[in-house]
């Protein structure tokens, strides 16, 4: 009898062992914009992950790391909600990721703590997101974050009159008020701030009466597309000639600069990546996106959060195994730091949010191309807005 | 098509309409199969039974009363945010919260419809236009109270006191499914009236119908606002199954996609709605995986497909596979086909 | 004061890229009750067209010609293949045609050059600031301006003065008599769909700056040219010329009076335009 049960408990454990050794996928599910105007974030999304895989592998440990994607279409809460609810429960993911835009990211957040998978953030980039749930952990940037840096540094610098300009939804209303806030603070004046409707196509009328406010410099936020390439058109058209600078956060990305053209020179942004950074991640990653998708593939911010968001991801798996608890997840993101392509970055492990450097950097032409030139760099930056809201 | 029944004909048409009884049944069963079988799936499901009331909707004022909009997302939106805010502030109770959105929807519609709809064509398609962008623009503005862009989230309370939203979503699914069987019941009552029959002649022929006395306006009003309570139900259903509501609620896409989903099934069909939806859902959630530029160029050739050569959409099909699998039938069994 | 110039500048601008690119719907509408929204479509084809163009080398001016020359073409193709059978089919149909056939044109284009913006270079005699006296004006809407003028008296003339012009009028009047009186509506139905979308495609071409090309440019803007029609009135050349410029100077003077509410300025205005007007500023004389 005793032979048998030892027999049988042998047995067991022999199986148990094979099960723990054999691979087990681990499957995440990414929900970017694949379609439509905003088709970009999707594809920065996808592109980063596959470098990301190309250094690292497809598989941490042996377990293979399967990536899903889904189209939320573009700024549609509803349908980002219906994709993570497939994910979680038609695919069974262990991990979401993605998320370009706020409103999708939001309507996620009572999915996510109900169901209890960790959602790693590589966009929406408002203040607040990661509060709505335990299970955020946010890569990319808080808008904030990026706009306190130059509204501090204008003053101190010549700048001590501006007019604020943003698109009238959410974003622009954060952008807005972070740098009324610390540009007052460092003794600037705003003359005005103005909100533009976000269907606006021509933006004339609105600078107008900027100008007419003859300030140093008109702090902008875009949405993107279309309107934010022809805001830089016509501040350099109408305003530029008179002296005005152009303070922005993201808006100069390389990427976009051959679009604007050279209507950007001079303009200064306020980001958490610029791409001609150079340390060697970085570089390895501005050279493999070019190997493997073309000359234009230029490193943008989605680009170096889904990359950094992999990292996080990866690690999760290298020190709890496939089958980790999402508490225990959710604690190795929240303390982990690291070196990425934008420098050194960590993750705040009270808010769940990036704490990272800002650089501001200025148009220029080199060489016949328009790149970012940095002149200004702020350390690890935390998010003023939860700094100043507990 | 009216023959005077004599006895043998009338016993073939009381056979047919047995035929005919097990063809309504068929989109129940369907959905019902599908609570059973769904797995994962089921909020697809929802969403589809949702998109199916808004393009009954549709089918209702542009179907049957000739009422071209491209504005019904208004509705729509009204609804979803009707329901949202009524959860917020007054009280969760989901079918109370329906309600509401209901009425409220039927009401702005009601006063938008008696300014706009003396005018026909393109001039009221403009007008229906012009109505979803103020609303779109208002909700943006007054972010304070919609969230704007944001949206809003919120919590629901149990369908009548009993039944939780789950994870799953099969509270949800079971919802949706009985307010739809409700206002299609409503809505196949009201298009075999003399109601729905003076719809008919409205929109073939105002001025005749004005001949013969009708109270054009009145009935075109009432047509509208029912129609449009009909969606502010469906988002109402969409919000408060998905305890969120945003700004492309109230956007111009979803009103065009609800014009594609009642062309591609079928116009006055009642049932072209289920299937138009059904399919554009499935399309873009299928084609959206493939390659996401597809859905749109797959949508657009299905939709001049079907004005060119299906002129009753899907439905039109289906009645003529009906037809003939009736015939068949008929001619197997040995009796004599419909002359 | 200097202000209000500018701002005025900038509405007339803005409103003769509208005409240059709604004329060709108005008349469409008005003379084959055709309701195209796949106009802006056109508009579209041709603004990309000239872009790759200009980028690829070509002089500026002879990529315009060839650009609008194309989308004109591409009407003739459409219109023989796809609007034909549409005549005798009711609005409804033709609403839900040229709503298909603009998603097929933005999934197209999004297939042929991506989601971003396509840029047109315009050539340096073009661009850069003329002193107005009063203060540096861009060149460029000057020349817009300019250019809307010529083409409002050109297309006056054509319609005004020209047999075409008469032939033209008398089929938008009532096609019937038109055809009684030897007229070939037909063959002018199809020269005028054609001149329309060729307007569309220089439209889109010159109004760049002011409209981005990008794919969604068909479905983001078709509003925008659909007020201008039904403000104008079906088939009046007039009433789209004054539609266009009154709504492009209201809209850019209430963008620069209250920013916040410039969108909701017009549309409101066009939803009490249309209320007062229902066929439009210059009603169209078959009217009922």
């Amino acid at each position: 009898m005793r032979i048998w049960s030892t027999g049988l408990c042998a047995g067991a454990a022999l199986l148990a062992l094979n099960g723990m050794a054999a691979a087990d996928i681990v499957k995440v599910g990414v929900i970017g914009v694949f379609s439509g105007g905003f088709a970009r974030w999707g594809e920065q999304f996808k592109q980063a992950i596959e470098v990301y895989q190309k250094h690292n592998g497809d598989s941490v440990n042996g377990h293979k790391i399967e990536i899903l994607y889904r189209d939320a279409g573009g700024p549609d809460p509803a349908k980002a909600r219906q994709l993570a609810e497939e994910l979680i429960l038609r695919e069974k993911v262990q991990f979401l990721a993605g998320f370009a835009f706020t409103p999708n990211a939001l309507s996620v957040a009572q999915l996510i703590t109900e169901a209890k998978v960790p959602t790693v953030i590589f966009n929406a980039a408002t203040a607040s997101v990661t509060r709505r749930s335990p299970y955020f952990v946010r890569v990319s940037f808080t808008l904030p974050q990026d706009t306190a840096p130059v509204a501090e540094w204008a003053p101190k610098n010549g700048i001590k009159k501006v007019v604020t300009l943003v698109s009238d939804y959410a974003p622009g209303h954060d952008a807005e008020i972070q740098f009324l806030k610390t540009f007052k603070e460092g003794g600037g004046e705003i003359a005005e701030s103005i909100r533009v409707p976000l269907s606006t196509t021509d933006f004339a009328p609105f600078f107008e009466r900027v100008l007419n406010q003859k300030p140093d410099a008109m702090f902008m936020f875009g949405p993107g597309g279309p309107a934010s390439v022809s805001m830089i058109n016509t501040w350099a058209s109408r305003l530029k000639p008179a002296g005005i600078q152009l303070l922005t956060t993201n808006e100069t990305q390389e990427i976009d600069l051959p679009r604007i053209g050279k209507a950007a020179i001079d303009a200064i942004g306020s980001s958490h990546y610029t791409e001609t950074l150079d340390n060697p991640l970085n570089k390895k990653l501005r050279s493999d996106l070019v190997a493997m998708f073309g000359n234009d593939r230029i490193p943008d911010t989605a680009t170096v959060s889904a990359y950094d968001g992999m990292h996080l991801i990866y690690q999760v798996i290298a020190k709890l195994g496939p089958k980790f608890n999402p508490d225990d997840a959710m604690k190795v993101m929240s303390e982990m730091k690291f070196d990425s392509p934008r420098g050194p970055i960590m993750i705040d492990p009270k808010t769940r949010d990036i704490v990272q450097n800002v650089y501001l950097r200025r148009v220029k032409e080199q060489g016949g191309r328009l790149v970012n030139e940095n002149f200004h760099t702020v350390p690890m930056v935390k998010d003023p807005w939860k700094e100043a809201n507990p | 098509m009216t023959d005077i029944p004599d006895k043998p004909q009338a016993a073939a048409l009381a056979r047919s309409s047995r035929f005919n009884v097990l063809w309504h049944a068929v989109p129940w069963i369907v959905a019902i199969a599908f609570y059973y079988t769904a797995g994962g799936f089921l909020s697809l499901g929802t969403s589809i039974l949702v998109m199916i009331l808004l393009t009954l909707s549709l089918d209702l004022a542009l179907g049957y009363a000739g009422i071209i909009t491209l504005g019904h997302a208004a509705f729509f939106g009204f609804g979803a945010y009707g329901a949202a805010l009524f959860s917020l502030h007054v009280n969760t109770d989901p079918v109370l919260g329906l309600l509401v959105a209901t009425a409220a929807t039927a009401v702005f519609a009601a006063l938008t419809g008696m300014l706009i709809l003396h005018t026909q064509g393109i001039t009221l398609l403009m007008l229906t236009l012009a109505i979803s962008v103020l609303l779109y623009e208002a909700a943006n503005r007054a972010y304070k109270i919609t969230g704007g862009d944001d949206g809003l989230q919120f919590e629901m309370g149990p369908v009548l006191g009993l039944f939780r939203f789950d994870l799953w979503g099969k509270t949800a699914y079971l919802y949706a499914l009985a307010v739809l069987l409700v206002w299609f019941i409503v809505a196949w009552r009201m298009v075999q009236s003399p109601f729905g029959r003076s719809l008919d002649g409205i929109r073939q022929s105002p001025p005749r119908m004005k001949a013969i006395g009708t109270p054009v306006w009145w009935r075109l009003v009432a047509i509208y606002s029912i129609s449009a309570a009909m969606a502010g139900t469906a988002g109402a259903l969409s919000a408060q199954t998905t305890r969120f509501v945003g700004l492309n609620t109230l956007g111009i896409l979803i009103s065009g996609i609800a014009v594609v989903m009642l062309v591609l099934g079928g116009t006055r069909r009642l049932y072209g709605a289920f299937l138009g939806a059904a399919i554009y859902v499935v399309v873009q959630d299928y084609a959206a995986k493939v390659n996401p530029f597809y859905w749109m160029f797959v949508i657009g050739a299905l939709l001049m497909a079907t004005v060119l050569f299906l002129e009753n959409g899907l439905m039109g099909i289906m009645d003529k596979v009906g037809t003939l699998a009736r015939d068949q039938l008929r001619r197997v069994f040995g009796q004599p086909s419909q002359p | 004061m200097t202000s209000a110039i500018v701002i005025l500048l900038d509405g007339i601008a803005y409103g003769m890229v509208l005409f240059i690119i709604s004329v060709g719907l108005t008349v469409t509408m008005g003379l084959m009750r055709v309701v195209n929204l796949a106009h802006g479509g056109f508009a579209m084809a041709g603004g990309y067209l000239a872009a790759v163009m200009v980028v690829a080398g070509v002089p500026f001016i002879v990529a315009v010609i060839a650009a609008t020359a194309a989308a004109g073409l591409l009407g003739a193709l459409c219109e023989l293949t796809i609007f034909r059978p549409l005549y005798r089919k009711g609005e409804l149909a033709q609403v839900l045609m040229t709503f298909g056939l603009t998603f097929v044109m933005i999934a197209a284009l999004t297939a042929m050059f991506g989601t971003d913006i396509k840029r047109l270079p315009v050539p340096d005699w073009l661009g850069g600031l003329v002193d107005l006296g009063i203060r540096p004006y861009p060149t460029y809407r000057l020349f817009l301006i300019a250019v809307g003028l010529i083409l409002a008296l050109a297309l006056w003339l054509i319609i005004d003065r020209s047999l075409y012009g008469a032939k033209l009028r008398a089929a938008v009047d009532n096609p019937r008599i038109a055809r009684a009186v030897g007229i070939d509506v037909n063959k002018l139905f199809t020269i005028t769909f054609v001149g329309g979308c060729a307007l569309a495609g220089f439209g889109g071409i010159v109004g760049a700056e002011m409209l981005p090309l990008e794919p969604f440019y068909a479905l983001r803007y078709l509003v925008l040219f659909l007020v201008v029609v039904a403000v104008g009135g079906h088939g009046s050349f007039k009433g789209s010329f004054f539609a266009a410029l009154t709504l492009g100077i209201i809209d850019t003077a209430g963008k620069y009076i209250w920013p916040e509410i410039s969108a909701f300025i017009m549309f409101t205005l066009v939803f009490v335009l249309l209320l007062w007007r229902p066929y439009g500023l210059i009603p169209p004389k078959a009217a009922a």
